[in-house]
């Protein structure tokens, strides 16, 4: 069991729960295990990330159970629950309902993925104190006034100040000038939508860009020639390209490509994971996509890597992105709150939350920044997060302490 | 007002049911039941609304999420703009779904079948993008920590439960009320034949309008109260395919046009996919759809009506049971007309013509038609007799020409008008409401004429007596003879007491004996003040019945007067049995 | 004037060639709902499998190695026709047959209610079957085509949607011929116009059905096979398309197969050049808008028949 520890790359989660194995197991009797929900959509349009979060958190607990399992609970299993959120907003909710009745000794939860499901299944657990652990990034779970939901994610207002800059930067150091002016492509989703606002009133104006493309379009695209045709006939020095779903990606890379904007000629800075799925790679291949930057919420970065190459040997993946990662990292902060609280009782662990101050640690790890929630239950001090494709496969690149990789800027 | 027996025993299944529901919700201790079980309630409501309109009417929605969305982000928006409660919205989602039901109807119902189907379906998906287009792709309604009450806004998941219950209940008095009244009795008409309800007096338009006005005010409370009880509102969520489709599988499941049909079939879908959902969505993803589809599939093969239809018509009662009639001696007689002899004109059409395409089916025909006349009208089949109906009660407007009634032009008029000014008519091909009794097939015709049901009623019983046919008041129309079919059509065209009666190829397809009494009953009325107007292609019956006769020939009248006169007609000989005939005749005559 | 002239044809051309693609998927829907009077709402998940069909022709089966990476993933569009053919046939014997037919095939038949329950639930099971084996991963055809264009002045023509356009008008124009010319054909139109009249003159009308059935989601899979060279997809992907397909040969005349052809020409159209003057996001409430337009100016379609009302 050690030798296993040792080899992992959390040891330094060793400290804490070295400190957990000194204290005297109470109350707990052995073999009981503590419980915690996934509630993630594993069928329906969605159901590729659902399953991503799933292979992470299968992950996790096998971690947790090998390692011996809850140390403050004198070693008590770890078990994941996992339900389908479906292909509704009732679904996910009567999910939320069902694991809440049928298990009553819930410690915590985590899920949806999509923003409109986290919030359906928040209003109940909310409602029952549950702690809710979610890496969707609307503005709306959080602005709520609510006392158990915790959101790992940066807000997409955060996202959008941070975003910019730094793509700026980068443009800046490799081309000797300043953009002037930016387009921006998005569909009409909850995240891109609450992701664009603060650019359009005023973000814009202050950064000095002119906006002189700026189309929504509604999800599904059957053809992005009229969005580029914008685009040509605009020619902006840079791109925003905000989409939730990896077709739309699909079909607007090749379209650029298709009217010579690609390859550096109109560089493209993106925001969210499905930028950098392994889909995408295999659709539209390695040489489009070579320099596209994105900025996430979280993105497999240094100190990971013998964590990514597991999670590849185990899945099949051809690499960790977001979803596997959060997977893992979301049910491992509930694991470290209920160590932290030396108790699965849901109250106790949302304390131990809203206590955190995590800089190591298996959760720490999967996270940029350290695991600190403000009273709102957002994240504070949380650096954002920039991937590059470079060779086919999307690197961490920013911010510089963590990347797996050099920024470049692609020029024509 | 009396309840009628068949009502009673609802109403008494009603209280039944909610008590049922609400000892459930008693005994059930999980709020996840709790949860379960408001969601079957409402969509029952849903598939109860949409009942009314589909079910009764047979004019099928494809897009019923347009009112429930509506009613969604009447009570959403609503509590996030102007803090308002959902005790005052949801109350008033009734009037958004009424007047969007008023706005859809409008112009929709200009389109049948199909047609009317489909593009019910862009409704809900056209409001969709626009609502996301205005940016409410997320609204979750506040959590109100103080007065959650005053906000509906419960801890006891069985609040819920009573609230959806009330609505539930509230939409099946409301679906007992529409099929016990005129109101249910003309929808069920427009579903059997809309052509026929139409001549028959009933304004179709008005009633399926009525019909979609309530249909959707009803799924729009609902809506509000699903907003409550999801406290989160998308787009996708109430908008989408998956809730107008809801609506319409439960329903087709259950039993369309039934009281209980929808209920059923929320009662049994909804639970159904939740456990599959429960059991299997985490085990192996996708397969509670496959299982959900073979499910509905497997049920649907056996019970194509759907489940309450084929329980009932298996173990079933008999359908709905009339009252027994009242023997035909208690009626009083009606007042009838003195004999008096051929009066003024009655008819009169003047230079009517009309084309379809090219083809001239009318040109320029002149019809005087006097009171208390018995007209006759034969033609070759496609000379344009039936389309010379059509014109006169307001199924087709002539392209030229004047046609005036009692001294009124018609043109311009719907069928229902047109029949409210004294117009009856029979169809050649008889439009029967084959599930509706005999008596109701008539009343639907009386209540044109009539100012409350129960005039109507009786005004049906005399009419069925007067053709001879009150023995078979409560046999289904669609157990008739043909000579029974043809009376009960009669009688449904006489009932209102109309001034004139087209009759369109009545005595078509009836054997020797069956046209004595038909012929018996024409005869007499003209001796009952109706002005008879009768098409037929077969001269031979036409002769012995009438006391004026025209010929119409490809559009035209060629030859008019008495029936001898006209037979001998060399014209008409030629457009019956072709040229070589008539010269062979006029040879013979010489 | 907010676009240029570039714009315009760009939009234009755009949607004309989005535009065959869908008019092809009309033609497939438009043959079940001409000859059987039903709506198959799982149309879209038959486009699914077609998009599937051609995907594994492309790859596992070697047609892209075969053909090369240009022209096999076209073969494969076709070759994914008869595959879903065969299995529309197998579907309509077992299932679908009894639901339809010469009884049920009136517009408001009793039978209308099984009919519309069951290809609600062939389509539950196509998408959630689909999802068990082919899995939730969005894929899509690897072709050059899709991201290389003909160049006319200024405009940029797509030769994978150029392709599929040429492929969707002469299987279309082939269909139109078949239906027209031959014996089966006739039949077909016979059965559709009037099931008992066509039982009397001896035509095997549930044969006749059945053809129909098959041919119209083998046609409607071709088209998927063709945007599969174009989009990536995934299994519930069919949902997309079925409101486009019902849009389309509603307005081109239920029934009509020419009209199909145009209904769904106008909706890609329609759709694409709406961006010109519309937000983009309205994209698809102006496919409704000019939908419910035309369908009220003109409530039989564009070429559909107008009957007398009685």
């Amino acid at each position: 069991m050690t030798e296993k520890l040792t080899r992992r790359t959390v040891t330094r989660g060793l400290a804490l729960t070295a400190g957990a194995l000194a204290m005297p197991a109470i109350g707990r009797a052995q073999g009981k295990s503590v419980k915690i929900a996934m509630i993630v959509p594993l069928s329906g349009p969605w159901a590729r990330q659902g399953q991503l979060l799933r292979m992470g958190a299968e992950i996790l607990q096998d971690d947790v159970n090998k390692a011996g399992g809850i140390k403050a609970l004198g070693g008590a299993k770890l078990e994941i629950i996992y339900a389908d959120a479906g292909d509704s907003t009732e679904k996910a909710k009567n999910a939320a309902q069902r694991l809440l009745s049928d298990q009553p000794d819930l410690a915590g939860g985590t899920g949806c993925w999509l923003s409109s499901f986290t919030l359906a299944v928040t209003e109940v657990t909310e409602r029952a104190s549950l702690p809710w652990v979610t890496l969707s990034y609307s503005d709306a779970i959080t602005d709520r006034g609510f006392k158990f939901v915790f959101q790992t994610s940066p807000t997409a207002a955060r996202q959008a100040a941070e975003t910019l800059p730094t793509a700026m930067k980068l443009a800046k150091s490799a081309t000797g000038k300043e953009p002037k002016t930016v387009g921006i492509i998005m569909d009409n989703t909850a995240s891109p939508v609450s992701f664009a606002k603060p650019l359009r009133a005023g973000g814009l104006d202050k950064l000095g860009l002119k906006l002189v493309v700026d189309e929504i379009y509604t999800p599904p695209l059957s053809d992005a020639t009229p969005l580029i045709e914008k685009v040509r006939s605009n020619r902006p020095d840079f791109l925003l390209l905000l989409t939730s779903a990896m077709p739309d990606c699909k079909l607007v890379l090749e379209k650029l490509d298709e009217f010579k904007l690609s390859h550096g000629k109109v560089p493209l800075v993106g925001n969210g994971a499905p930028l950098g799925s392994p889909e995408l790679l295999k659709t539209i291949g390695p040489e489009l996509l070579d320099g596209l930057l994105f900025s996430v919420a979280n993105w497999p970065f240094k100190g990971q890597e013998a964590f990514i190459k597991r999670f590849i040997k185990k899945t099949g993946e051809p690499f960790l992105t977001q979803d596997g990662l959060c997977g893992y990292g979301q049910p491992a902060i509930l694991v470290a709150a209920i160590e932290a609280a030396k108790s699965a009782d849901r109250i106790k662990v949302a304390a131990a939350i809203r206590a955190m101050d995590l800089t190591t640690g298996q959760a720490a790890q999967c996270f940029p920044g350290p695991i600190k929630f403000d009273e709102k239950g957002r994240r504070v001090d949380v650096p954002m997060i920039f991937a590059q494709w470079q060779k086919g496969v999307p690197l961490t690149v920013y911010p510089t302490e963590l990347a797996l990789a050099k920024p470049f800027w692609p020029t024509a | 007002m009396t309840i009628s027996q068949p009502v009673k025993r609802q109403l008494w299944t009603i209280l039944g049911f909610a008590l049922a529901v609400l000892a459930l919700s008693g005994v059930l201790h999980n709020d996840y039941y709790q949860l379960v079980l408001t969601q079957v309630l409402l969509w029952a409501v849903l598939s109860l609304a949409w009942n009314i309109l589909c079910g009764y009417s047979g004019y099928f929605s494809f897009g019923h999420a347009v009112f429930w969305g509506l009613g969604a982000y009447t009570v959403a928006l609503g509590m996030l703009h102007l803090n308002l409660t959902p005790w005052i919205t949801i109350p008033l989602c009734a009037v958004v779904g009424g007047l969007a039901g008023a706005l859809i109807g409008f112009p929709t119902f200009r389109l049948r079948g199909h047609y009317f189907a489909l593009a019910m379906l862009a409704y809900p998906l056209a409001t969709l993008y626009v609502f996301q287009w205005l940016g409410y792709q997320e609204i979750p309604l506040p959590m109100k920590r103080k007065a959650p009450g005053l906000y509906m806004q419960f801890s006891d998941p069985r609040v819920y439960v009573g609230l959806a219950l009330g609505l539930l209940v509230v939409s099946l008095l409301i679906s007992l009320k529409v099929e016990n009244s005129r109101f249910g009795m003309s929808l069920f008409a427009i579903k059997q034949n809309e052509p026929a309800a139409e001549a028959a007096g009933i304004n179709t338009w008005r009633w399926k309008m009525l019909a979609l006005m309530l249909s959707g005010a009803l799924a729009a409370v609902a809506g509000g109260l699903y907003a409550v009880v999801l406290l989160v509102v998308t787009p996708e969520a109430v908008f989408g395919m998956l809730v107008s489709a809801q609506a319409l599988i439960l329903a087709l499941f259950g039993g369309v046009g039934s009281l209980w049909g929808p209920v059923i079939g929320a009662f049994a879908l909804v639970p159904l996919a939740e456990v599959l959902n429960a059991q299997l969505g985490n085990v192996l993803p996708g397969i509670q759809g496959v299982v959900y589809g073979v499910a509905i599939i497997a049920i649907i093969l056996c019970a194509p009506e759907g489940v309450y239809w084929r329980v009932r018509d298996r173990w079933g009662r008999s359908p709905v049971q009339a009252a027994p009639p009242a023997p035909s001696a208690m009626i009083a007689a009606l007042p009838r007309a003195r004999r008096e002899p051929v009066g003024d004109d009655l008819l009169v059409l003047k230079d009517v013509s009309i084309a379809f395409g090219g083809l001239r089916a009318l040109e320029g025909v002149d019809l005087a038609v006097p009171e208390r006349g018995l007209y006759g009208i034969i033609g070759p089949n496609g000379a344009g007799k039936t389309t010379l109906f059509n014109v006169i009660n307001g199924f087709l407007a002539p392209e030229r020409g004047t046609i005036s009634f009692a001294g009124r032009s018609l043109v311009g008029l719907r069928p229902s008008q047109v029949c409210a000014l004294g117009i009856g008519r029979t169809f050649q091909v008889v439009r029967a409401f084959p599930r509706m009794t005999v008596l109701e097939n008539v009343i639907v015709g009386a209540f044109v004429g009539a100012s409350d049901d129960a005039a109507a009623r009786q005004m049906a019983e005399v009419a069925l007596d007067r053709v001879g046919l009150s023995g078979r008041a409560n046999a289904l129309a669609g157990r008739l003879t043909t000579r029974e079919l043809r009376l009960m059509e009669l009688a449904r065209a006489l009932a209102p007491q109309p001034r004139l009666m087209l009759l369109d190829e009545t005595l078509a397809g009836l054997g020797h004996d069956d046209l004595d009494g038909i012929l018996g009953v024409i005869r007499q009325l003209p001796a009952d003040g109706v002005t008879v107007l009768i098409i037929e292609h077969t001269m031979q019956a036409m002769v012995q019945l009438v006391d004026h006769f025209s010929v119409l020939d490809h559009g035209r009248l060629i030859a008019s007067g008495a029936p001898e006169a006209v037979v001998r007609n060399h014209e008409v000989i030629e457009a019956y049995l072709g040229k070589k005939w008539a010269e062979q005749v006029t040879e013979a005559a010489k | 004037m907010p676009f240029s002239l570039v714009d315009f044809l760009q939009a234009l051309s755009a949607g004309i060639l989005v535009g065959g693609a869908y008019a092809l998927m009309c033609i497939g829907l438009g043959i079940i709902f001409g000859a059987m009077r039903v709506i198959n709402f799982a149309q879209g998940d038959f486009m699914m499998l077609g998009m599937y069909a051609a995907f594994y022709l492309t790859t596992a089966a070697g047609l892209s190695a075969f053909f090369g990476p240009s022209a096999g993933p076209i073969v494969a569009a076709f070759l994914a026709g008869p595959i879903v053919f065969a299995f529309g046939w197998v579907l309509h014997r077992f299932i679908v047959s009894r639901v339809t037919g010469a009884g049920a095939a009136q517009t408001e038949g009793a039978g209308a209610y099984g009919q519309i329950i069951v290809t609600l639930g062939i389509s539950l099971i196509l998408q959630n079957g689909g999802l068990i084996v082919f899995g939730s991963t969005p894929i899509g055809i690897r072709t050059p085509l899709s991201r290389s264009s003909w160049e006319i002045g200024d405009v940029l023509l797509n030769q994978g949607r150029c392709v599929s356009f040429v492929v969707a008008a002469g299987l279309a124009t082939a269909v139109y011929l078949f239906l027209g010319h031959t014996r089966q054909g006739k039949g077909l139109r016979a059965a559709a116009d009037n099931s008992q009249a066509a039982l009397y003159m001896g035509i095997d009308v549930d044969k006749a059905h059945r053809i129909a059935w098959s041919l119209g989601v083998g046609i409607t899979a071709v088209a998927g096979g063709l945007i599969a060279g174009v989009q990536s997809f995934q299994p519930y992907i069919g949902f997309d398309f079925v409101i486009v397909m019902y849009a389309g040969v509603v307005l081109g005349g239920l029934g009509s197969i020419l009209g199909a052809f145009w209904g769904g020409l106008v909706i890609g159209i329609v759709q694409q050049m709406s961006t010109l003057v519309l937000p983009y996001q309205l994209q698809n409430t102006a496919i409704f808008v000019v939908f419910l337009l035309i369908i009220f100016l003109r409530p039989q379609g564009m070429f559909g028949r107008l009957s007398e009302r009685t």
